[in-house]
């Protein structure tokens, strides 16, 4: 009895903290329409900066909690929605995920970058008064803190609930969600109100993470506070983000069911641990099931910002040819490693094809892609090798075997999100990634089950040699590199057959509107459920080819951030188009990487000015998340700009024929030794950038005399006005007699006629 | 362009304009749907737009309540340029926008709803009190979310809300629509009564008739352009070929 007590006296105190941290959600989502994935990385900031101030500098509590609570954390909050949230307004609910999981990945890359982990005086945090400070209530022994944090809780409960109820303030903040441009009519100002939520999500966040942080008692990690921040979304999603008691119910489930079974599960199952930190993901899982189905909506979502064009197949032939002669030149003059990171790029641009196809193409979203690979890497390490040592080699039927099981979890995953919006199955293929990465890839032993032995992830890495296909083997790292190479291509174009098809653009249709695609006789759900399961079919592929890239994986290789990077990468690259897949693979891998490469090589030839390369290292670090926040400034992508720019190039034959004469040279300089490929690098880059500007300024005269950029016509009416010429064309194609529109000024003259 | 001139383009208008458009343009993206726009609604009147629909109404008054800006030309409210304050500067000064669809918050109660109205500088126990004395149904219903409300009532809120904030100039915009003729009637009785106090109304109908009934002016708007201003009896032929196309 003493047990349970102490045990549901903790439980309730977590409980408190995680209602904390979701009240933050529920507070910056309820006004602003963002649902704030870096929240837990804001806490984990807080906590860092509470032990610096507390511990690393020595300040008393109450100050560092003043600094802490009362000045940092809320500015933060509002710097965060006046530089970037605000931006967001007309954008879809992928730009705005991607936009926040940019936030958390720079906040969290910042504080490994200002709290080196690896620091040799492991960091301390304690409880308020004291690891020894207790109060004595009855026969029960109950740290102050716990005590604390629980009042804290409940004292937000009501606060929140006063100010939303109470206040015209609070009332206003609702007002905003429902109308912002209504309540603007009214004589108050949404921005502001917005701006004072996130400063108060903030402020929410930063407590729930100083209250959580000694409760949990393990060394401060960046990476598991930022991920607390799941464990509050399983306690705002039981209020469906709207209800404050029904969160704060939640929020004790979950706490309670935490600690009663730390407190119970037999500590022979070396599986409890692990279990009881995936608690808050099967928690949301379960939740996500049961949540009642939203309305399908269709009227709000006409007006967005971002556009993709559609290329035609012939152009993905001719880009998957080019593409593969490319490769082909780049090995040639390359070195090695420079071939193994290609590679391993390529593999990476496989996986992002997945989110193209399923974001991109279906407005649907995984944040778990890498998951996905971890689960066909486990299929093929235990059903798809054939031989051993070095003569060890994946076999085809082994890949087809390990695309069909991640196609059926990724059903599975997916089921319970279906009926929901884009945002939920996000929380639940995150949660999905999570739990693979803390209840799968944790189970290293050997289990039994009705007799039957197996490990699941043995000994904590696998190792899958490169696939032989038929008579093809594929081991040499030259040929590796076709494989991956082709398979980019070869999903690629048939990705764009696919988006032409039919299929594709019914797909189309339901994202744009799926309570029209309902209407139209459309099965929604079928149609989602097809479509996740090809993109987990092909993240599955990715993450074999990845794996076999490397060699031997272990779990860090799916991690959860490093999905959510590639998710956000492949957004900036432009997640309509197969090239964005590209870009992020060779971003995300290879551009780091040389980036790195480059910057440690200028700290050894100019050791005067080391410091500074070594910064920029550092700074590389964020430098992902920094691009991916500025997402709400152009959400179609930098691919799409970056074509726009090689337009001018296309157009003009001349120009063309320099670039890739010059281009030819250049390469046949580095084939040849004449030149490094360090100057080949930038040398290409001058050649791709300038050249096309420099080309361009002595075009221009004749651009501007010449034809505009060409309009596609499903934007005429968007991009530019209809001209007469439009209509003209629109007559003709609908066989339609000339109708004559009157012009602006023959209505001033005769308005009878006016709509005749 | 001497306040004379202006008034001789549109003959009709005369009284000091509290309200006034001189040659407004304005854009959604690149595209530009109102071709330069010249209007006035004098004090204490009731100004109509009237027009087929897509013709620009709407973006007339977004254009006065300031949630559209102009990309060249004058808005004047009371003979100052406002150009570039925004609606809730605007609204906070007189000026009240009840806009198209229902102007309420659906996830509000009746009540939150009218506290929402407080912002434009009245008490809450003042708003109440002539809202629900005016409409004793909105009294009944204080604690019910609006959304859950009839069309009608809905109506009623964001019409109480005109009433009671004691606004200087009024904007309504398709006061009408999805409504039965007898709710119509009722409403425009309301506007018909604020107007006699003084207050300067700029009204967007597509269906005239109503409307007519209690304008002083009437102005067709075609093709983001104003074609005609006149009094309802000088628009009385014209209307009828704007609308069916004689």
């Amino acid at each position: 009895m003493q047990t349970f007590l102490q045990y549901t006296i903790l439980g309730l105190a977590l409980g408190g903290a995680y209602f904390i941290a979701a009240s933050g959600l529920v507070v910056t989502y309820t006004t602003s329409g963002i649902f704030n994935f870096a929240q837990g990385a804001i806490a984990m900031l807080a906590v860092f900066t509470y032990w610096q101030f507390r511990w690393g500098w020595g300040w008393p509590a109450p100050l560092a909690l003043l600094m802490v609570l009362g000045i940092l954390a809320p500015l933060l909050g509002a710097v965060l929605y006046q530089v970037v949230m605000k931006n967001l307004r007309g954008t879809s609910e992928v730009t705005k995920i991607i936009v926040s999981i940019g936030v958390m990945l720079g906040l969290q890359a910042l504080a490994t970058w200002v709290w080196n982990p690896t620091s040799s005086t492991p960091r301390q945090f304690q409880k308020f008064f004291g690891p020894k400070a207790f109060a004595h209530v009855g026969s029960l022994t109950i740290p102050w803190h716990i005590i604390i944090s629980f009042g804290i809780a409940i004292a937000i409960a009501f606060g929140i609930r006063f100010l939303f109820v109470r206040t015209r303030s609070g009332v206003a903040m609702r007002a905003v969600v429902d109308d912002p441009e209504l309540l603007q009519l009214n004589g108050g100002r949404p921005e502001r109100l917005a701006m004072i939520s996130w400063a108060g999500g903030s402020f929410l966040a930063a407590l729930a993470g100083i209250l959580i942080q000694p409760m949990i008692g393990s060394a401060m990690s960046a990476g598991a506070l930022t991920l607390l921040v799941i464990d509050a979304f399983a306690a705002a999603m039981f209020g469906r983000l709207r209800s404050l008691p029904r969160t704060f119910m939640g929020a004790l489930i979950i706490g309670l069911t935490t600690t009663y079974v730390v407190a119970y599960f037999p500590s022979k199952w070396t599986w409890s641990s692990a279990f009881h930190n995936s608690l808050p993901m099967i928690f949301l899982f379960i939740v996500l099931l049961v949540l009642p189905q939203d309305r399908l909506r269709g009227a709000t979502v006409l007006r967005l910002r971002e556009r993709f064009r559609m290329p035609s197949i012939r152009t993905a032939w001719i880009a998957g040819l080019t593409m593969m002669i490319v490769v082909f030149c780049l090995k040639v003059i390359m070195a090695k490693t420079g071939v193994n990171t290609l590679t391993l790029a390529l593999t990476f641009a496989i996986i992002a094809l997945s989110l193209v196809l399923l974001t991109g193409f279906a407005g649907e979203i995984n944040l778990a892609a890498l998951s996905f690979g971890a689960i066909a890497v486990m299929v093929v390490y235990h059903f798809g090798i054939s031989g051993t040592g070095d003569g060890a080699r994946t076999t085809l039927w082994g890949i087809l075997l390990a695309a069909v099981v991640t196609a059926l979890v990724g059903a599975l995953i997916a089921l319970p999100a279906l009926r929901l919006r884009g945002l939920y199955l996000a929380l639940a293929t995150m949660a999905f990634g999570v739990f693979v990465s803390r209840m799968v890839l944790t189970e290293r032993n050997e289990r039994e089950l009705f007799g039957w032995k197996f490990t699941i992830f043995t000994a904590g890495q696998l190792t899958i040699p490169r696939p032989k296909i038929g008579p093809i083997d594929f081991n040499s790292q030259d040929a590796f590199l076709f494989l991956c190479a082709g398979l980019f291509v070869v999903i690629g174009i048939g990705m764009v057959y696919l988006r032409h098809s039919g299929y594709g653009r019914r797909l189309t249709a339901m994202k744009d509107s799926p309570a029209a695609s309902a209407t139209l006789g459309m099965s929604v759900v079928r149609l989602k459920l097809s479509i996740f399961m090809m993109s987990a079919a092909i993240a599955g592929i990715g993450g074999v080819m990845m794996a076999a890239q490397v060699g031997t994986v272990n779990a860090d290789r799916f991690d959860i951030f490093l999905s959510l990077a590639l998710m956000m990468i492949t957004v900036v690259g432009g997640i309509g188009y197969v090239s964005g897949a590209l870009f992020a693979g060779i971003f995300l891998i290879a551009f780091i990487e040389a980036l790195n490469l480059l910057l440690k090589k200028f700290a050894v030839d100019y050791s005067t000015l080391e410091a500074i390369f070594m910064f920029f290292i550092s700074a590389v670090t964020v430098l992902p998340a920094t691009i991916g926040i500025t997402m709400g400034k152009n959400p179609s992508g930098a691919v799409s700009d970056i074509v726009d720019g090689m337009n001018l190039v296309k157009q003009s034959k001349p120009l063309m024929i320099t670039v890739i004469g010059l281009e030819a040279v250049i390469w046949a300089l580095t084939a040849t030794e004449v030149i490094t490929n360090w100057n080949f690098v930038v040398l290409t880059l001058a050649n791709l950038i300038l050249v096309p500007m420099v080309g361009g300024k002595l075009l221009m005269a004749r651009a501007m005399r010449g034809v505009p950029k060409p309009v596609p016509p499903e934007l005429i009416g968007i991009d530019r006005p209809f001209t007469d010429e439009d209509l003209a064309a629109m007559d003709h194609a609908l066989n339609l007699e000339s109708v004559v529109i009157p012009s602006s000024t023959t209505v001033r003259e005769e308005p009878a006629n006016a709509s005749a | 362009m001497s306040e004379a001139h202006y008034h001789e383009d549109h003959g009709a208008v005369a009284g000091a304009p509290l309200v006034e458009l001189v040659d407004v343009r304005a854009a959604y993206g690149t595209i530009e749907v109102l071709h330069g726009i010249n209007l006035s609604v004098p004090q204490g009147s009731v100004v109509a737009l009237l027009g087929p629909n897509g013709a620009g109404k709407s973006t007339i008054l977004k254009v006065v309540s300031g949630l559209l800006q102009p990309t060249s030309g004058e808005v004047r409210l009371a003979g100052r340029v406002v150009n570039g304050a925004s609606a809730d500067e605007l609204a906070r000064i007189g000026l009240c926008t009840i806009p198209e669809g229902r102007g309420v918050f659906p996830n509000l109660t009746v009540r939150e709803n009218l506290w929402m109205a407080t912002m434009a500088g009245v008490s809450l126990a003042e708003v109440e009190e002539i809202a629900y004395a005016r409409f004793p149904r909105l009294g009944e219903r204080r604690k019910q979310l609006a959304g859950t409300m009839s069309g009608g009532e809905q109506q009623m809120l964001s019409m109480a809300r005109a009433l009671s904030v004691n606004p200087s100039v009024l904007l309504l915009d398709e006061l009408s629509m999805g409504l039965a003729p007898l709710v119509v009637a009722n409403l425009y009785e309301i506007v018909a009564q604020v107007s006699q106090e003084g207050v300067s109304i700029l009204v967007s109908e597509q269906f005239a008739r109503t409307v007519l009934g209690i304008a002083q002016y009437a102005a067709i708007v075609l093709h983001g352009n104003i074609t005609r201003v006149g009094t309802p009896a000088e628009l009385e032929d014209e209307l009828s070929a704007a609308y069916l196309g004689s």
